[in-house]
């Protein structure tokens, strides 16, 4: 209960900044691949949510761990109990904002650069992370990707030794989110 | 044949069944078939996201990673390339529409067509959990369509 206040209240903080302009999806897509000696790995998840304000560059995305789909169903066990532990750790969430607010142009079409840093947390670990990504400015929204690697060690999500080096330990991790104007209530 | 010959092969034979299993009902085991799958839960589709959203832990232990089968009347129904999302929206916040968010198997693209926010519908599928604004239902069925 005290995660979700805590939470609220961030998103809150992001929705009620200054003139908000708001942008949002339910339906980000986010996958992750990952190409070891012995096995790749690749999942996605496709209702994710996210929000950018782009009078103050705050972005967050949400991701529910349970919801991410494997090509094999072993590996989505092993995913779900042994490595992120969703049933103790169910959500991974992204806020940050974005840096290099003063390049992106949010009142004209185009594709700008973007400097997202903030807060990843995965596992109930949280890292502070900095990553390139892109904003498409388009007729009736913007879309957002990133593209970056994370390292499982960081995150306390430990291989087991019997598959220890036949595992990639940094997965890259991609992000795309179709964000549209939040409807007004 | 020699008795060792006999053992050898029979042997070989036990590890190749042995591996086969393995490869077919283990590391290839397919996924659950949560169109088949008994429902663990049979609830209105209203119940469960109060559930959720009243008190979030409390339904996170009962449903999530629960096949769940829900009955309400739809509000609308979400386009998605070759699948649909079906929204039972019972508040409105921050990320606009809040409730229960059903994602339909792509066999059942066609019939999502069909419906309308007039009539109560019956929907199982395997419960992702509560991401604070929607409950999230995946790989769902239509029942008795």
């Amino acid at each position: 209960m005290k995660k979700i206040v805590i939470t609220l209240i961030l998103i809150n903080a992001i929705f009620l900044t200054g003139n908000a302009q708001m942008f949002i999806t339910k339906n980000g897509k986010v996958s992750f691949y990952s190409d070891g000696s012995l096995e790749k790995i690749e999942a996605y998840n496709t209702q994710v949510n996210s929000a950018i304000n782009i009078t103050t560059g705050q972005f967050v995305f949400k991701v529910l761990m349970k919801s991410f789909s494997f090509e094999k169903a072993l590996m989505q066990e092993h995913f779900n109990e042994n490595y992120v532990e969703s049933d103790k750790f169910p959500n991974a969430t992204f806020q940050g904002l974005v840096a290099n607010l003063n390049d992106v142009d949010f009142s004209a079409l185009g594709t700008y650069d973007a400097i997202i840093e903030g807060d990843l947390t995965i596992h109930g670990i949280k890292n502070k992370v900095k990553e390139i990504g892109t904003f498409e400015v388009k007729e009736g929204g913007i879309i957002g990707s990133a593209t970056f690697f994370v390292k499982l060690a960081d995150y306390d999500i430990s291989i087991p030794g019997a598959v220890t080096g036949k595992i990639a330990e940094d997965i890259e991790i991609s992000v795309d989110v179709d964000l549209k104007p939040r409807p007004t209530n | 044949m020699k008795n060792w010959i006999k053992v050898f092969i029979l042997a070989g034979f036990v590890a190749m069944c042995v591996i086969a299993y393995v490869w077919i009902f283990v590391y290839n085991k397919p996924h659950r078939n949560y169109e088949k799958a008994k429902a663990d839960y049979e609830l209105q589709a209203k119940d469960c996201y109060y559930h959720f959203s009243n008190g979030a832990e409390s339904a996170d232990i009962t449903y999530t990673g629960k096949v769940l089968e829900i009955t309400g009347i739809p509000t609308y129904v979400e386009d998605m390339d070759t699948c649909s999302i079906i929204v039972f929206a019972y508040e409105s916040g921050m990320f606009g529409d809040e409730g229960i968010r059903c994602s339909l198997l792509p066999k059942y693209y066609m019939q999502s067509k069909e419906i309308n926010n007039k009539e109560e519908i019956t929907i199982k599928g395997y419960c992702t959990g509560y991401n604070e604004t929607d409950v999230i239902i995946e790989q769902c069925s239509l029942i008795n369509r």
